[in-house]
């Protein structure tokens, strides 16, 4: 049946608001909850009626943060650049070193390759855990323990893994006579890489960047035990609103928000190249 | 001839009526017990949504649809009493090919010594006796075709749809089985309709084609008034192979000849009375037209028109020869081998009697050779 | 250029695709692969290209040891018959790419691609993506794409395999001219036998691991070295009829529906020999009862196949014969029938072994006396 009933359109209605709803409802209480101070979050019954402050973020952003104890310093701006730098720079290395091997994987059938590529994928089941207690040592040893360096290089566990497997799927996508072509048309294998390869793979290599930086920016345990204060991202700098005198709720809520923030605007302007897949329509005709 | 299978004003829209995508348009088409019909046009003509129409796979937006004397537009796919072979085969992969195709045999409780011998019968006519114990997933896309095909119609059904049945087989049982299956579906007086883009087929198999485009039956008639009186240049230019070639031309009348001028300076004359009374005034008062003449009717002759050859191909029982001409490219079919080469002055001659003519604005037919013999 | 293929081996894993195959094509000529699909003819083509090593054997073009030369440096142009455009590119990229390889002067690029586009009709449609060109106009893109760099080589992958039937048959016409015009070596690759006579100087026909036959569109037609060759070329396929051929007063003969068919005196070597007679369906000719040497048949079916008509009938025995006519030409269309055959092009099989059998030479002679 092609033709829509008003009942039917309705229904349908109906249960895409709830999905919806059942979706977002925890982003918009956070959302609300950081325009509330804690004495209106921890009311009983609770309400959404409520007087809406900002001094949440002010708190956030000017380092101050007021409780009843007292006025306590924290490093929440510090937290979120560490978090931008350190996603950042950890993607960038792991697209310079991944895009390489997963175009080398996709196309090269050498001895192992399907090994090493396992192998690589495998970091991604083992409990961080198991390999931070060994880390940490070498790394104080080596010098690398708390610095920006030293964290990169442990998020490349995260990130490498995930370009690599991602991104050579979409090279194994790209027919192979495509590249064949290019190369008889008289170019070398590099400009093949460059001017063909790299362009298609295109939506894949940004999709896999987007999820790679999302899953640095959420890392908690790597960067909680290899780093200090001042190395700390948002995830771990977070811990600081569990003070002595209670959880502040509402500056949870807002540093939730803020560091949410960037990811959020991320996947909303990645998404065009996330649908917009990869357009081989001259190769399957 | 009693009426089989009716379709009277059918519609297809896809989304709401009259605002969706209107795939079919005002289909009328009456076919005879006994017949097969080829639904003949390129991909998104409308065919296969007509065909899935009858076979009740798909609503019928508007119109009636009159299988057997029964209305069955509105029946589901079960209760219609039609025998289907799909495009894509639709093999049942859990059980042999034997089983696949005594299926329906079994659910209609024939005897068990009358189903083995029909299986026999129509595995034999399209060789895949070898293959009946084999299970689909086992066998190549040409095997599943053709098994596919025995399902469809070692049935006793009011109606056989075949969905381009035939477009995986091996190009040398092509010819072959087209005439064992012709020469099957006859001897059992069954109906079917044959859903093709392939002109070849659809002449080879078809009493009667509907050649369909945008939706529309441009034209519904035996193979042979379809070579001889296309009813417009669509119709013209699809069926045949090599294509029709065509022409634009601009008419005028002048000392009691009529002069048809083509591109490249090229001016055909005949005389008025080649001509009938209605066709002459039809293509004067159209003016612009298109002239069509099938490669099997053009001749190299000494009173023909120029032309030059730009390739002689040689096919082992017949010659295509293109030639440059009239500012295009004209091509024969010689049933020989041709002494031309390349680049070769030759004449060719367009005869009255072989000419078509069409409307340059509409498309629709306004003359064919045969009635001006 | 000419390219020499020597004993070339190939095979992927156990399965060995080319086995010893070898093949000279002469500067300027075009040669047609020809053979189903499997017959390793692509694998042939990526083999001359170097987008894949072969395991034995040597390429030579224009004399030169192909073994470890680039793709990019052998002077080759190839048309895929997925037609393989790049898509983020235009057409005029497209066509361009093998220019900008030789970094050449962008007026001069826009140049050729404007020369190159017109030849092939798609010039108003240079500044489209692949995926805004129709079918034909791919097929033809990746054609000027082959064609652009002026190679010396040109390989042509089933160009035509994934167009309709009548972009098929303008450009299976159209083609002849533009490869002579090129005056490239071409090596073109199909499944269907019309384009490999249409187009080829020279056909091989592929099948089983190697090539076959090598010869003419004549030769092959006329003179298929095997039963199969002969079932791959023409439409609708060769009549085969097992026979044994006998002596009699004429000469010799077979038995054609419980009648004797004269054939070829040359053929006395076969005599008593289990064979397959070879007669296409357009050597079956119907003609009036009583005519001499006619062979009654009982028609089954009539079918038009473009330009002719193709009669489906049984013969005594009940073995199905095709008769193929051109369209237009009278013939009885049910019940019994007579046709003749034209003894001149029939031919005749070992049944074992599917080679062809020559006639002798010393038999014309004695079919004279």
């Amino acid at each position: 049946m092609e033709t829509v009933n008003p009942i039917e359109r309705v229904l349908r209605g109906v249960a895409i608001t709830l999905v919806i709803l059942f979706f977002m409802f925890p982003i918009l209480w956070i959302v609300l909850m950081s325009f509330q101070t804690n004495e209106t979050i921890l009311r009983m019954p609770p309400s959404v009626v409520f007087t809406p402050t900002i001094e949440n973020y002010q708190a956030l952003i000017t380092g101050k943060l007021e409780t009843s104890a007292g006025i306590l310093e924290i490093a929440f701006m510090k937290n979120l650049f560490n978090s931008f730098f350190l996603s950042t720079a950890s993607v960038a290395i792991g697209l310079v070193l991944g895009v390489p091997a997963a175009y080398a994987f996709a196309r090269l059938k050498f001895k192992g390759s399907e090994d090493i590529a396992f192998t690589l994928l495998s970091f991604r089941f083992a409990p961080p855990l198991l390999v931070l207690l060994p880390l940490t040592i070498y790394f104080q040893q080596l010098g690398l323990a708390n610095t920006y360096g030293g964290l990169i290089w442990v998020y490349q566990l995260i990130v490498l893994p995930l370009i690599l497997w991602i991104v050579r799927g979409y090279f194994e996508d790209i027919p192979a006579d495509v590249e064949y072509a290019y190369r008889i048309a008289g170019h070398s294998w590099g400009a093949t890489f460059r001017k063909i390869a790299l362009p298609l793979a295109g939506p894949g290599i940004a999709a896999a960047a987007l999820l790679a930086f999302i899953f640095a920016w959420n890392n908690f345990v790597f960067a909680l035990v290899l780093a200090s204060a001042d190395k700390q991202p948002v995830t771990v700098g977070a811990l600081a609103f569990v003070t002595a005198s209670g959880i502040q709720y509402g500056q949870i809520a807002a540093g939730i928000v803020l560091s949410i923030a960037p990811t959020f605007a991320l996947a909303l302007y990645a998404q065009r190249y996330l649908v917009e897949g990869l357009s081989l329509g001259a190769v399957k005709g | 001839m009693t009426v089989q299978l009716s379709l009277k004003a059918v519609d297809k829209f896809y989304g709401p009526i009259s605002k969706g995508v209107h795939a079919v348009k005002n289909i009328n088409m009456d076919i005879h017990k006994g017949e097969i019909i080829a639904l003949l046009g390129s991909s998104g003509c409308g065919k296969t949504s007509t065909l899935r129409m009858v076979a009740g796979f798909e609503d019928t937006s508007r119109g009636t649809i009159t299988l057997a004397g029964r209305e069955i537009h509105r029946l589901p796919p079960v209760k219609r009493n039609v025998a289907m072979a799909f495009e894509g085969y639709s093999l049942y992969p859990t059980v042999t090919v034997r089983e696949n195709i005594a299926f329906a045999l079994k659910a209609a409780r024939l005897p068990e010594a009358e189903v083995a011998a029909k299986v026999t019968e129509v595995a034999e006519m399209l060789e895949i006796t070898d293959i009946l114990d084999r299970y689909p997933t086992s066998i190549s896309g040409g095997q599943q075709q053709r098994a596919s095909l025995a399902r469809a119609l070692v049935r006793d059904a009011d109606l056989h749809l075949l969905d381009e049945p035939m477009g995986q087989l091996e190009p040398q049982l092509r010819t072959l089985l087209r005439g064992r299956i012709k020469h099957y579906i006859k001897e059992r007086g069954l109906t079917a309709i044959l859903v093709t883009h392939d002109q070849t087929e659809a002449n080879a198999m078809a009493d009667r084609i509907a050649v369909m485009e945008g939706g529309v039956l441009q034209q519904f008639a035996s193979p042979e008034e379809i070579k001889e009186a296309p009813a417009n240049l669509f119709t013209g230019t699809f069926v045949g192979e090599p294509p029709m070639n065509v022409f634009p031309a601009t008419v005028t009348e002048a000392g009691g000849m009529i002069h048809l001028d083509l591109q490249g300076g090229l001016d055909l004359k005949y005389p008025v009375s080649e001509f009938s009374d209605p066709v002459r005034k039809a293509m004067v008062a159209s003016r612009q037209i298109v002239l069509g003449v099938r490669p099997y009717a053009v001749h190299r002759s000494d009173q023909g028109a120029p032309a030059q050859v730009v390739a002689n191909q040689w096919l082992g029982d017949q010659t295509h020869i293109a030639a440059s001409f009239a500012g295009g490219a004209i091509v024969l079919v010689e049933h020989d081998f041709a002494d031309v080469v390349l680049g070769q002055d030759i004449r060719v001659q367009l005869k009255p009697e072989d000419l078509h003519v069409f409307d340059a604005k509409t498309g629709q037919a306004l003359s064919h050779g045969a009635e001006l013999a | 250029m000419t390219l020499e293929l020597k004993n070339i081996v190939k095979a992927f894993k156990s399965d060995v695709v080319l086995d010893g195959v070898s093949l000279s094509v002469a500067t300027g000529e075009t040669l047609v692969l020809f053979g189903p699909s499997g017959a390793g003819k692509t694998v042939l083509l990526r083999l001359i290209a170097g987008v894949i090593d072969p395991d034995e054997g040597t390429i030579r073009i224009a004399g030169r040891d192909m073994a470890g030369v680039e793709p990019e440096d052998r002077g080759i142009g190839m048309a895929f018959q997925n037609f393989a455009l790049f898509p983020h590119m235009d057409a005029t990229e497209n066509i361009a790419a093998p220019l900008t390889a030789k970094k050449m002067g962008k007026q001069q690029i826009a140049h050729t691609v404007e020369k190159v586009a017109k030849m092939l009709k798609i010039d108003h449609v240079l500044h489209h993506k692949p995926k805004e060109l129709s079918n034909g106009q791919k097929q033809r893109t990746a054609l000027a794409r082959a064609l652009s760099g002026e190679p010396d080589i040109l390989l042509l992958d089933d160009p035509l395999r994934n167009v309709d039937a009548k972009l098929r048959f303008e450009m299976r016409l159209e083609l002849p001219r533009l490869l002579k015009s090129q005056q490239a070596t071409v090596i073109y690759v199909t499944q269907d036998y019309k384009e490999a006579m249409a187009l080829g100087d020279r056909i091989a026909v592929m099948n089983g691991h190697g090539i076959q036959q090598i010869g003419t569109p004549r030769d092959i037609y006329m003179s298929p070295a095997n039963l199969e060759i002969a079932r791959l070329f023409g439409d609708p396929v060769i009549n085969l009829l097992d026979v044994t051929p006998e002596r009699s007063e004429r000469g010799v003969q077979v038995m054609l529906s419980g009648q004797p068919l004269v054939i070829d005196a040359g053929f006395a070597h076969a005599i008593g020999q289990s064979c397959v007679l070879g007669i296409r369906p357009e050597a079956l000719q119907f003609v009036p009862e009583g005519t001499p040497g006619a062979i009654p048949v009982q028609i089954e079916t009539e079918a038009p196949l473009n330009e002719k008509t193709v009669t489906l009938a049984l013969t005594k025995n009940r073995r199905e014969v095709m008769i193929s006519r051109p369209s237009g030409t009278e013939a009885p269309s049910s019940g019994t029938a007579w046709v003749i055959a034209d003894v001149t092009n029939i031919h005749l099989f070992d049944r074992t072994s599917g080679d062809r059998i020559e006639p002798g030479q010393s038999a014309a002679v004695q079919g004279a006396a």
